[in-house]
């Protein structure tokens, strides 16, 4: 293991990812191994009793290393960081049964750190690889920061300091690149127009969703065109309503000054209760401007008129009423947050 | 349009300076407007629904009322005075979005505008214009029906009307759960009010 490493630093750049990940590779079978034996011989507990800060060194010492192909320090710092690097997984063995957990994560990490620095540096090359498999920025920053959470969990504070700033160096360099990943899915077409349109189809059918919900009726409408109708016909009847609405408050607006002093504590109890008005209200709306100040008269003439009309009319009749109770009998309609 | 939001990664390399700092600027407006359309959608239901901001709106709502002028207090000229006050509201609701939004922003412009008056010389001017077309317009544009309608949401949500497709849907959420908001306020104004002085009203027969 130690020769086939030592070859790999006669490569260039990409070697160092490359051997870290053969290197973890190596502590995981390593790890296995001191797991299959009995815990923590005396000696290794010693040796990382000591040697926390070495261990931290030891290894941002061997990545430069990698990096600069320095060779005989090379194969020297290696000897004493693997048992290092043993020691500081077999110590958080014997503080907590997850190494298998954070060895896989740094595996992934190190996975996407060699994606993320491959795109970086040889895009030419990388990029048969980079279509077979792309990942969302946005993606791999949140994993980033699930990851590094994981590992504060894990209080495995050597390994993910490390990895932590290789992975802010790496997600620097993405962010200076910019990319926007999108992950293709099987059996669909992977060049980056139509990847860019799925994004944006993706974006502009998750806001027609939001619409959706806030506009009532639009559940039932099937394509964006009928949504849109319907999204055209719901604004134009609040405008609609706010201009009738406008126009009663004229005629009120001079009792406005003779009852401000008990409004403004009524009007916020009365205004909480009131639920959302209905829309279908349209042609209510239409017969009462006539009527102008209403009342009882109002609200007996739309009885006259639209007798068979669905019940969603009896919202605005109701909340013509004097009484008090038509506060509360708005309530029974079924339009609710 | 859209397209060209998205940079080709292949030409930020090669490309002179003005050029990828160009895309690089779109990419951040990109990034940004993802982020703010994410939180506009998410924010706005819930925005125009806390109680806070009911009773900010209604309490503005109120003080905005005094003080209307009244041009005519009786007579024919309710329209006017209605007018007015649906301005007012507006105002009052755009006041309330706090300028985060397009519409609330191109609301609270166009009150500048309209008091000059030349808001209704050019409306005049250019309607003139379309109609001799609007046959071969529309036979021309038929095709996009989702486009057309979605031009239409644009001329009614105010100061949107050359916007971009997310942003437009953006701005017609807020916009909604908006004119919600001010529809249920004015009801209960107008409520408490009638109740407050059935006086002049019980008078009827």
């Amino acid at each position: 293991m130690l020769e086939s490493l030592v070859s790999l630093e006669s490569m260039s750049l990409s070697s160092m990812d490359v051997s870290v990940l053969e290197r973890l590779k190596w502590l995981q079978q390593q790890q296995q191994q001191v797991l299959s034996t009995t815990n923590a011989s005396p000696e290794l507990l010693q040796f990382h009793g000591t040697n926390n800060d070495e261990l931290l060194q030891n290894t941002f010492s061997h990545f430069q290393m990698l990096g600069s192909g320095f060779g005989p320090n090379y194969s020297m710092g290696f000897g004493p960081s693997h048992e290092a690097m043993d020691g500081c997984i077999s110590r958080t063995n014997s503080c907590q049964m997850d190494q298998a957990d954070t060895v896989g994560v740094m595996l992934k990490n190190s996975e996407e750190n060699i994606t993320i620095s491959l795109k970086n540096k040889r895009k030419s090359e990388v990029k048969t690889r980079e279509e077979e498999k792309t990942e969302k920025k946005i993606k791999v920053e949140a994993e980033t920061e699930s990851n590094m959470k994981v590992k504060s969990n894990l209080s495995n504070t050597e390994a993910s300091s490390e990895t932590s700033k290789q992975k802010s160096k790496a997600a620097s360099e993405t962010q200076k690149l910019d990319y926007i990943h999108v992950r293709a899915r099987r059996g669909q077409a992977t060049d980056r127009h139509s990847l860019a349109e799925r994004a944006r189809r993706e974006k502009i059918s998750k806001k027609m969703k939001y619409l959706q919900d806030l506009v009532p009726g639009c559940n039932k409408v099937t394509g964006r065109a009928g949504m849109l109708d319907e999204i055209i016909n719901y604004v134009q009847s609040l405008q609609r309503q706010v201009e009738f609405l406008s126009m009663k408050l004229a005629v009120l607006n001079p009792e406005l000054e003779l009852a401000m002093e008990d409004l403004s504590v009524k009007q916020f109890q009365a205004y909480f209760t009131n639920l959302p008005v209905v829309v279908a209200s349209k042609p209510s709306l239409m017969v009462d401007a006539p009527l102008f100040p209403l009342d009882q008269q109002g609200s007996l003439d739309l009885s006259v008129i639209n007798p068979n009309q669905a019940t969603t009319i009896e919202a605005p009749s109701a909340s013509w009423e004097t009484q008090s109770q038509s506060l509360y009998n708005t309530s029974s309609l079924g339009f609710q947050y | 349009m859209v397209d060209s939001l998205f940079p080709s990664t292949e030409a930020t390399v090669d490309d002179a300076s003005p050029e990828s700092r160009r895309k690089r600027r779109r990419i951040s407006e990109t990034a940004k407007e993802t982020a703010e359309s994410s939180e506009i959608n998410q924010e706005s239901l819930k925005r125009w629904r806390t109680n806070r901001v009911q009773q900010i709106y209604a309490s503005k709502l109120v003080e905005a009322l005094r003080r209307v002028r009244q041009r005519s207090n009786d007579g024919g000229k309710i329209t006017s005075a209605a007018r007015e006050i649906r301005d007012t509201a507006d105002r009052v609701l755009a006041a309330s979005a706090r300028g985060t939004t397009r519409w609330s922003r191109a609301v609270l412009a166009t009150r500048v505008r309209a008091s000059l008056k030349k808001h209704k010389k050019a409306k005049l001017t250019g309607a003139r214009k379309p109609r001799k077309d609007t046959a071969a317009e529309r036979k021309r544009s038929k095709l996009p029906a989702v486009e057309r309608k979605l031009k239409i949401l644009g001329r009614l949500v105010p100061g949107c009307r050359k916007v971009t497709v997310p942003n437009l849907l953006d701005e017609a959420t807020d916009y909604i759960a908006a004119l919600e908001m001010q529809v249920r306020a004015m009801e209960s104004l107008a409520e408490l009010l009638a109740a407050a002085a059935p006086r002049s009203t019980l008078t009827r027969p």
